[in-house]
Parts: structure tokens; C-alpha cells; sequence
């Protein structure tokens, strides 16, 4: 058993690279997703609102940890293999697809029926009708929970250790397995978390007076 | 665990359905592509662990780079956790595992094992004031065991719900369980506990009793045959001229067990 030395603090939190690269790439990946989720399950379409909704289903309904485990596994096995990375990017961005797709389904509903009756009235086709009208203001509805989601899905990073992922909490144990500090190794991940997370969250809230001041009288 | 053996099974399923993989891998291949992957733990001091660079360290790991010496290829270090570790070995993505893998009947259906090259000592760990002297005084207690190990099994089998068994993900949480009081004892590997609870001589905790000793094979598929007959060949002459023993000392200073073999 050794003692914690001060390269030990650097591996720690230069680890967090990986938990803040996978965060972004994911988000990036599962708001793409998350955007054509929400739009087909909103269309008129009935074949494509079913789909929505099985895709929706199928992610919300399994494990994270066991979509990770088959991206990862699944695709070797298929004969593609994937590096760690890729798939944890990928696992997470076809999860985050579901939620927020949900999330922004919902914020698009939101939106006081008026408004696309007005829209449609004013002769604007779909495409307009979405840009300019609806998706504006069902932005500033899905504010709360969208950032609600994405501080949860930094925090749930660290279960990409399963397919050999080292981000900030494997890391943090890997150090503890070798010096069984707990109290100053895991103290440190969590303040770095809190460091990651709480501007989010301030943002957020800038962003929503932001938005709102467009709506005061 | 259970779950993911079960994954990990749908997975070999879809697999043969899928496409057949590269036939079976053979010594001749890992010489000729000049690197070999070997998946280790860096979980368990000292098997395993980050040394004080942050690098892949300990008994297993220096095996690892023996068996990288005897093939004259380069070895490429993947680390692994311990429920992954058949996963990673099934899907291709290491060739060997060196990482304190017990042998048993039970793993020995989806994987293979060479004989063994080290052991590991399973103890039951409690504070001084508690009469523990074997098995049965166990029962009515909360004991502290790491999830899907040896001692689980053992533990669940022999005491069935005779014994509160708390499963903890990895080893440091059961040594801190049982330093916080959170159970009565726990079943874990001896020298790590021995190292830990002298760090730590407020929970005056000391060894029970020997649970079992359970010998590790170094691990691959089931049709990597020439790579096992290697394994065998390369354990049995690294025990004969004291090698392994010397990296034993190095890291145990203990010599090498007496090591049952098949």
C-alpha cells in the first residue's frame, strides 16, 4: 500500500478531460438525435410517431450500464469493432436521443395550440411554422429540465468504466484501490463535479430570465 | 453479476449467429503481429494497482511482462475491472488475462485456465472483540464480501440465508464496510487486508480464520489450445527456476505458495 503523492491529485483531475470530452460529444450527439426524436414524434405522421415512440421506449426502458455493455460488446461481436471512447459516445448519444427527444416533445406541446392555429393561418407550411413559431418559444419551456438532464448525464458518465472508459470516477477509485483514502480521493471527484455541474446550472437560470424578459409586459 | 454473465452469454449467442469470427488465434499469430494484449486488474493491491506513477503495477502485472519477455513480443497493457474481464477476453479484445482469476468449474465453462501461478488467500476479517473461529460462527452476522468472488459463492452456497451477506462492487468499499461497521466481518483476500488494517489500528480489527486458498490461472478462450499449452509450459518453467518465486518476494515478501497443479 503506498501513500497518495501529488501525481496522483494530477491524475485525478486531469481525468475529468475525459468525463467533460464524453459529456459534450454526447450532448452534441443525443441533441442531434434528440431533435429528430422530437419532431417525428410530434408530426402528424402515424408510422413516424410510432417510431418515435419505440425508440423512446427502448431507450428509457433498459439500463444505461447495459446499453453501454452492448454498443461496446454488442459491435465486436457483429465484427465492427469500436474503441472504448466511440462507443461510450455512442451509447450515451443514442440515450440522451431518447430523453431529450422526450423532454422537447413535451416543451413542443407545450406550446398553446393558438399559436400553430395562427401560424397556419398566416399560410406558414411546416418548416417555417416550426422555426419561426413553435420551436422559439417551446426553447425557453425546455430549459429547466434539458439542463436538468445534461447535469445528470455528467454525472452518470462514470459508468462507461464498465467498457474500460477512465473518466473522472474510475479514476478516483483507481487511486483509492491503490492508497484507501476515500475521504480526500472521492471529497476531490465530488468537488470537481460540483465545480462542472453548478455553472450549468447558473447558466440556466441566466438563460431562462433571458428568455423570459421577452415575455414580460 | 449475473446479469451481465447472462449478457455476456446473449452476446457469445448473437455473435455465432452474426458472422464467425477469426478462427481460433494461435502462439504463432501473436509472435508473427509482434504485441500481445494481456487484460489486468489495477483493483487490488498487490496484485494489481496504479504504483506511485499512475502506472499499471503489482505481482500480475509483472507476470504480464514476463510473458511478454519469454514470447519476445511487446505487451500491451489493458486494464480491466473485474466484472469485465470475461466480456473483454470473449469478444477478442485481449488475448490473455492475467488478473487473480480463480480458478473454478463454473468459469471454466466459458473460459480456459492454465495451472495456477499465484494464490490468493481468502480471510475472514473481524473486530478483536468477536469469537469467530470458523464457518459456522459466521451465521446471524453481516459479512462484507466483494460481488461475484470466490468467497461470495462460497459463503452464499455453505450458508445459504443462515448469513446476512452484504456484496460490495469492489475491494477497498469492503475493507472500509467493515472499518465503519457497516457489517460484522468480511471474507477477503489476506494480505491486502493485513496491510489495510494496520494502516488503520482504531477499528482493531484482525484475521479470523482461512477461508479457502484459491490458486489464479492466467485466462483465455476456449480454443486458444497452442496459447494454453504455452501458458502451462511458460508457469511451469518460470516456477522451476525461481523467477515467479523472486516476484513473489518482491511483492508479497513471502516465497510462493505451494501451488496444487492439473
Amino acid at each position: 500500500m503506498r501513500t497518495l503523492n501529488l501525481g496522483d491529485f494530477e491524475y485525478i483531475v486531469f481525468a475529468v478531460r475525459w468525463t467533460l470530452l464524453l459529456s459534450f460529444y454526447a450532448t452534441l450527439a443525443g441533441g442531434l438525435i434528440g431533435i429528430a426524436i422530437a419532431l417525428l414524434r410530434t408530426s402528424s405522421n402515424r408510422a413516424s410517431r410510432y417510431l418515435a415512440i419505440g425508440y423512446i421506449r427502448l431507450f428509457q426502458g433498459t439500463p444505461l450500464l447495459l446499453q453501454l455493455f452492448l454498443v461496446f460488446f454488442g459491435a465486436d461481436m457483429l465484427g465492427i469493432p469500436l474503441g472504448a471512447e466511440f462507443s461510450a459516445i455512442l451509447g450515451f448519444g443514442l440515450n440522451a436521443g431518447a430523453f431529450l427527444g422526450e423532454i422537447w416533445r413535451g416543451s413542443i406541446q407545450a406550446v398553446p395550440a393558438g399559436q400553430v392555429e395562427a401560424a397556419r393561418a398566416l399560410g406558414l407550411h411546416y418548416g417555417p411554422r416550426m422555426i419561426r413559431v413553435v420551436l422559439p418559444q417551446a426553447l425557453r419551456i425546455a430549459i429547466p429540465p434539458t439542463v436538468g438532464f445534461l447535469v445528470n448525464m455528467v454525472k452518470s458518465t462514470s459508468l462507461a468504466a464498465i467498457i474500460g472508459f477512465v473518466e473522472l470516477t474510475r479514476a478516483g477509485q483507481q487511486i483509492n484501490n491503490a492508497t484507501f483514502r476515500p475521504f480526500v480521493i472521492f471529497g476531490l471527484v465530488a468537488a470537481i463535479y460540483f465545480v462542472l455541474c453548478w455553472p450549468l446550472t447558473l447558466a440556466s437560470r441566466r438563460l431562462e430570465t433571458r428568455l423570459a424578459a421577452a415575455y414580460k409586459r | 453479476m449475473k446479469l451481465i454473465r447472462f449478457l455476456a452469454g446473449a452476446l457469445l449467442l448473437l455473435g455465432i449467429a452474426a458472422r464467425q469470427p477469426a478462427s481460433a488465434q494461435t502462439i504463432d499469430e501473436i509472435v508473427s503481429r509482434g504485441t500481445i494484449n494481456i487484460g489486468v486488474l489495477v483493483d487490488l493491491p498487490p496484485y494489481g494497482i496504479l504504483n506511485d506513477k499512475q502506472e499499471p503495477d503489482g505481482y500480475d502485472i509483472d507476470v504480464a511482462k514476463l510473458i511478454g519477455s519469454y514470447l519476445g513480443v511487446k505487451v500491451n497493457l489493458v486494464q480491466l475491472t473485474s466484472p469485465n474481464r470475461i466480456p473483454f477476453l470473449l469478444t477478442n479484445k485481449v488475448d490473455l488475462i492475467v488478473a487473480t482469476f480463480g480458478i473454478t468449474p463454473e468459469r471454466a465453462k466459458s473460459v480456459m485456465f492454465s495451472i495456477p501461478y499465484s494464490a490468493i488467500e481468502n480471510v475472514v476479517f473481524a473486530p478483536k472483540g468477536k469469537t469467530i473461529t470458523k464457518l459456522e460462527d459466521l451465521k446471524g452476522l453481516r459479512v462484507g464480501v466483494p460481488r461475484g468472488t470466490v468467497q461470495d459463492v462460497l459463503l452464499s452456497k455453505s450458508l445459504g440465508s443462515a448469513v446476512k451477506i452484504s456484496r460490495f462492487d469492489d475491494d477497498p468499499s469492503t475493507y472500509q464496510a467493515l472499518l465503519a461497521g457497516q457489517v460484522d466481518a468480511i471474507a477477503e483476500t489476506g494480505l491486502t487486508g493485513d496491510l489495510f488494517y494496520a494502516q488503520h489500528p482504531e477499528g482493531d480489527i484482525e484475521r479470523k480464520f482461512i477461508l479457502l486458498q484459491q490458486p489464479n490461472g492466467i485466462t483465455m478462450r476456449k480454443d486458444q489450445w497452442s496459447l494454453h499449452q504455452w501458458c502451462d509450459t511458460f508457469v511451469y518453467f518460470t516456477k522451476n527456476d525461481g523467477e515467479l518465486d523472486a516476484l513473489y518476494q518482491k511483492w508479497f515478501k513471502k516465497p510462493l505458495p505451494n501451488l496444487p497443479t492439473f
